[in-house]
């Protein structure tokens, strides 16, 4: 009985408030691009480029410092609050578990600013033809925080533990075809995962930050990890301090110690910020960036995303289920003026398609504008002139939502459609009658494609919002699960994509910059396509002056 | 029984006959009303055993007279259930920092409201149509007419953000320092309150003050020789306060509502902030434990009014209902 | 329970009774008295500037409420006197359309609380008794909760509908309107052409309609005046909590809300509704005031209280 009811306790917890930052955050750390190269075992360098556009224009951000400072204590205010934050990766959700748990451990495979794959702790990992058998061979002289060397036991046990049938971890979903039997130690360096299916993007699995690994009788009261930062002291809901390992693989940290303050409101953040309190801030609210920049020693770090806040049309009710009236929709929005008007221009316009850095992503497709005559006319043709909906938005989804919402409605007049925004609170936005909304928005970080239409637009997906659900679609998706062929694989994606960019139930209109603060005295982080916030937490190459 | 004790029981068991009632009423519109609680909690994912378990966990398959009872008998035990937002996590846990900040901004509202309306109130009197007292009289009545948010925003305005920049524009407190080298947090919520309780008090003390200054009894101090200050704070003062005690008490029973639009606005992590957090998230066991919290203060506030001007002015006794 | 503790002038005396005259023709007299107060006149003034300038607002805006004239949070311009809100729009143009709701909502809650209040009130003040008592009675427990509190209750429960505000802000009103009511209502009642309407035989709702409540109007004009100021202060408080319209309606409270997190940027989307919701319930506190010393007979000076 009692199990039954913590079991129900963690679902209440998924399913409600939580359920924003928390699964859904997954692809926040789960999805790489240039498999192929990194495959090949080839370190953390590598020359594959970004699809998708320009790099973002954040100045004087530089990784490699020349003759960095050493020592000093770095401050950083974050978003949270919460007396339920974790330090155990497996159970990380919100933006603070995220934050501590990227200084404690390292995966075997991470992602770097760029959303590429890239080696961490291991050396090598190579799939074979059908991607259904995964090798993977650790770097040598890793080393916890207790001095221990990393081995292959410990990658066997934290696997293990992430999918215990009993209390599976977050990173379970992440690593499809594997059971616990399928995690094979070869030798004191390599382990072999055996998939009962293939799975293409396996490697994106071992890249999400649940998957990061423990030692073998790991204590997640006494955490030890092998990453950067050691443990100082934990106060949940308030601060977690950390000194610096000087055994990191990557090498010691700059930085002597770190600690990562919690701010539960935003006007308070931010003032801490400008009173030097701390050296860096989370989630800097867009119309405190003017008084940022003309504050001196501060500055902000923008780093352009693939996240993203759809609108989402259910395309099994009317009217939506009128691919003529989805098509007249996208035509409405005027997509530079709802970043200007929503977003204070902190966005890059989109095209109706998600996983902009996904190799497979699309980029010939022709960008939809906006279009009144044509939007008008294909309404006509589907007999729903002077049309009437409503939008359910929520201050709940994320800032510049219920902005979007409104712009949306403004735009929406052109068109003849009256739009009449609902803004709901976040107890009703996700509550019983999440994803049953006929149109409503929502919002996703960046993940690449089959990540995201394993959790977002495939039959069997959690958040499948428009309810999509199509045959050809899907046989594209289903395939490239199954291929192990990069080039291939990007076909059946690009297929895809076009689909939804055709017919989709999404309004993807933008994807929208994490907009973050740091003093001048903080060098060393680089802008991070994930949508992670200050450089994707990564401290042990900054420097204080 | 004397006839004053005996009218102060029957005020007492009025007022707790009032928290039963009220206690009621809160469990009633946040309980009995939404159809069914399991459902709203799981959503989307509610299967008929999950709903079947939830239930009994809540206790919602018993009938709402068992509920209430049970929910009354953790009330006296101080047990408030556990919130729906932050699972597993009892709500008086969350709340006690809660009642502590917002009883300290309350604590110092009121020691300043207090004796700066008593001092203005005082002043107004003894310079009774003067210039001095018109501009009082004019701000009270303005004072009065004004909602707190906008006295509040026009503070932030005018000290924190766009005229001068001499106070924090919000209020979070920081638990790992002493509320000590904080206190400039407190100055802006404070003064919003004391502003709004300030033309209340202060213009029942000078109307009551007029009536003792021309009262026989301080005619003859005065013609005994006393100086003027003396019989003013000395001897009219204190019977000046007394019936306003009431005017006093209901005021500070007004804070427990006041503060919480004022720590909204200042983003104060007190009782009010989290109410309101709490109906935008409909986290009921939180709903119910802070009204019914709010309401306990302002029926016993109002109760300690009531008591304090039996006490003061027997004339009043037959005057009341 | 004590009265509450929101109180004017007028109501720190003992509560309004009705100052006997002919029945319909006292308001007049009060109100006529209430006139030569200056304050009444400011207040009136105030008012009638503020309601002009939420019926006539939207004619002399220079652009529509919702379209975007500029940058989000821009400065003040040609295009936009005061700037622009959180979204690009001009801030002129809804402040000039955003009167409509605060006016009309607080209008309505506060008819539907005095509605609810005379009748409670003229029930118990008639009836007496155990009717008197149990009505009293259960106003009292609805006294307990600020009132503020007791509509965010109800709001956490039925979500915060338009309809569901403007009623219970209109209903928190009703408990305090009917001890009002139910004090004047109990001296008239004594009075002889009640009993003469009695012993005729007339009916009970025809007595508290055509004979009491004539009597009763000048007390019930103070109410209306000082239920109207915190209809006001409380529609525009919850807005300003985020439970009040729906965007992208234009409200002085809902511009408060959705443009607080700029307000060090851009000050004028936040300070001007502010101003007109601070100077309309100035001005309506002085009508209830001046109504109030005209019905308990303040002579007309100048700083008394």
């Amino acid at each position: 009985m009692s199990d039954e009811l913590k079991k129900i306790g963690e679902i209440v917890v998924r399913e409600r408030m939580s359920r924003r930052k928390f699964l859904r955050g997954v692809g926040a750390t789960g999805a790489g691009l240039a498999l192929g190269p990194l495959l090949a075992a080839c370190g953390d360098s590598t020359t594959t480029t970004t699809a998708g556009g320009t790099a973002t224009t954040a100045a004087g951000e530089t990784t490699t410092t020349v003759a960095a400072t050493k020592g000093g204590s770095l401050r950083v205010g974050i978003v949270g609050g919460s007396a339920k934050d974790t330090l155990d990766p497996g159970r990380s959700s919100f933006e603070p578990d995220n934050a501590f748990v990227t200084q404690l451990y390292d995966g075997l495979m991470g992602l770097d600013t760029d959303f590429r794959l890239e080696n961490r702790l291991a050396e090598a990992v190579e799939p074979n033809a059908d991607a259904s058998v995964w090798k993977i061979k650790l770097k040598s002289g890793l080393e916890w925080h207790d001095g221990k060397p990393v081995t292959a036991e410990d990658v066997v046990f934290s696997f293990q533990r992430t999918l215990d049938p009993a209390d599976p971890l977050l990173g379970a979903p992440g690593l499809g075809g594997l059971e616990p039997n399928g995690i094979v130690k070869i030798d004191d360096s390599t382990v072999e995962f055996r998939l009962t299916k293939p799975n293409a993007i396996f490697a994106e699995g071992l890249a999400m930050r649940y998957n990061m690994i423990v030692p073998v009788g790991y204590d997640p009261a006494k955490p030890v990890g092998c990453g950067a930062f050691k443990l100082a002291e934990f106060r949940p809901g308030e601060q977690c301090s950390f000194t610096a390992f000087d055994g990191f693989w990557r090498g010691a940290p700059n930085i002597s110690d770190l600690t990562i303050i919690e701010f539960a409101d935003e006007a308070a953040r931010v003032n801490a910020f400008l009173s030097d309190t701390v050296h860096a801030i989370t989630q800097l609210p867009r119309a405190q960036v003017g008084v940022v920049e003309a504050s001196a020693g501060h500055q902000i770090l923008r780093a352009k995303t693939g996240a993203w806040q759809p609108f989402c049309m259910r395309i099994d009710l009317e009217p939506y289920s009128d691919v003529r009236v989805r098509q007249a929709f996208r035509l409405m929005v005027d997509r530079e003026q709802m970043v200007e008007q929503a977003y204070a221009g902190y966005g890059w316009v989109a095209n109706d398609m998600y996983s902009p850095f996904d190799p497979g992503y699309p980029v010939d497709l022709p960008q939809r504008a906006q279009d009144l005559e044509k939007a008008k006319a294909l309404l006509k043709e589907a007999g729903y002139e002077n049309l009437q909906v409503e939008l359910i938005t929520s201050d709940a989804i994320g800032g510049g939502v219920v902005a979007a919402a409104q712009v949306f409605a403004e735009q929406a007049k052109g068109a003849g459609v009256t739009v009449t925004v609902n803004k709901v609170d976040s107890g009703v936005m996700y509550g019983d009658q999440y994803l049953t909304w006929p149109f409503s928005q929502d919002f996703w970080y960046t993940r690449n494609y089959l990540s995201q239409a394993a959790v977002g637009t495939m039959p069997t997906a959690q958040w499948n919002e428009t309810h999509w659900d199509d045959a050809e679609w899907l046989k594209l998706v289903e395939e490239a699960f199954r291929t192990g062929d990069e080039t291939k694989r990007n076909e059946l994606i690009t297929a895809a994509a076009t689909i939804e960019y055709e017919r989709g139930g999404n309004i993807i209109w933008a994807f929208n910059d994490q907009i973050d603060a740091h003093s001048e005295k903080l060098t060393g982080l680089a802008p991070d396509k994930s949508g992670i916030p200050i450089g994707g937490f990564r401290f042990h190459n900054v420097s204080l002056a | 029984m004397p006839p004053l004790l005996k009218l102060i029981l029957i005020r007492l068991g009025l007022g707790i006959l009032t928290l039963f009632l009220v206690s009621v009423i809160v469990f009633w519109a946040t309980q009995a009303l939404p159809t069914d609680t399991a459902q709203a909690i799981l959503g989307r994912e509610a299967t008929p055993e999950r709903l079947e378990v939830l239930r009994a966990k809540l206790g919602l398959d018993q009938p709402i007279q068992a509920q209430y009872g049970h929910w009354l008998a953790g009330v006296a035990r101080g047990d408030l259930g556990e919130s729906l937002v932050q699972q597993d996590v009892k709500v008086t846990k969350l709340l006690s920092s809660r009642v502590v900040n917002s009883g300290i901004l309350v604590l110092v509202a009121a020691l300043v409201s207090v004796p700066f309306s008593i001092l203005i109130g005082s002043l107004s009197a003894v310079w009774r149509d003067t210039k001095f007292d018109s501009v009082v009289s004019t701000g009270n009545l303005a004072l009065a007419a004004l909602p707190e948010f906008v006295v509040g925003i026009g503070l932030v305005l005018l000290f924190a953000t766009s005229v001068f920049k001499w106070m924090p524009a919000v209020s979070r407190i920081d638990p790992g320092v002493s509320l000590a080298s904080q206190l400039d947090l407190l100055v802006l919520p404070a003064a919003t309150l004391t502003l709004a309780v300030a033309p209340y008090v202060s213009r029942i003390l000078r109307a009551s003050m007029i009536e003792v200054l021309e009262s026989e009894y301080v005619m003859m101090a005065r013609l005994k020789g006393l100086k003027g200050p003396l019989v003013l704070w000395r001897h009219a003062l204190p019977n000046a306060i007394a019936p306003t005690l009431q005017v006093i008490a209901l005021n500070l029973a007004w804070l427990a509502g006041g503060i919480v639009v004022v720590e909204y606005l200042f983003a104060y992590p007190g009782i009010g902030q989290s109410l309101v957090d709490a109906v935008a998230n409909r986290d009921l066991p939180m709903i119910q434990a802070l009204v019914l919290l709010i309401a306990a203060v302002y029926v016993v506030l109002n109760l300690v009014a009531d008591i304090a001007t039996i006490l003061v002015s027997p004339r009043l006794r037959t005057g009341m209902r | 329970m004590s009265e509450l503790p929101k109180v004017t002038d007028s109501n720190l005396v003992e509560p309004a009774s009705a100052s006997g005259g002919g029945a319909g023709s006292e308001w007049v007299a009060t109100l006529r008295n209430a006139w030569s107060f200056n304050r009444t006149r400011i207040g009136v003034g105030i008012v009638v500037v503020i309601a002009l300038l939420a019926v006539l607002g939207p004619v002399f805006a220079p652009h529509t409420p919702t379209e975007f004239v500029g940058a989000p949070y821009a400065k003040a311009s040609g295009t936009a006197l005061f700037g622009t809100d959180s979204l690009g729009r001009d801030v002129l143009t809804r402040v000039l359309y955003g009167g409509r709701t605060v006016l009309s909502l607080a209008l309505a809650a506060t008819i539907i609380g005095l509605f609810g209040g005379v009748t409670f009130g003229l029930i118990a003040g008639y009836a007496r008794r155990w009717v008197d008592e149990t009505v009293m009675r259960t106003l009292d427990v609805l006294l307990a909760f600020p009132q503020l509190v007791l509509v965010l209750l109800l709001i956490s429960v039925v979500g915060p509908k338009l309809w569901l505000i403007v009623l219970m802000v209109g209903l928190s009103h009703a408990p305090r309107i009917a001890r009002v009511t139910r004090a004047a209502a109990l001296e008239i009642s004594q009075r002889d052409f009640v009993k003469a309407a009695e012993a005729l035989g007339e009916s009970k709702l025809r007595i508290l309609v055509a004979e009491i409540l004539p009597n009763i109007t000048s007390p019930l004009l103070v109410e209306f005046g000082l239920r109207l100021t915190y209809s006001i202060g409380l529609i525009a408080a919850l807005s300003f909590l985020g439970f009040g319209l729906q965007p992208p309606a234009a409200d002085w409270g809902l511009m408060i809300n959705e443009n607080r997190i700029g307000v060090s940027v851009q000050p004028w989307a936040v300070a001007l509704p502010v101003m007109l919701i601070g100077v309309l319930t100035i001005g309506t506190n002085l009508i209830a005031d001046g109504l109030g010393r005209a019905l308990i007979g303040i002579e007309r000076t100048g700083g008394e209280s």
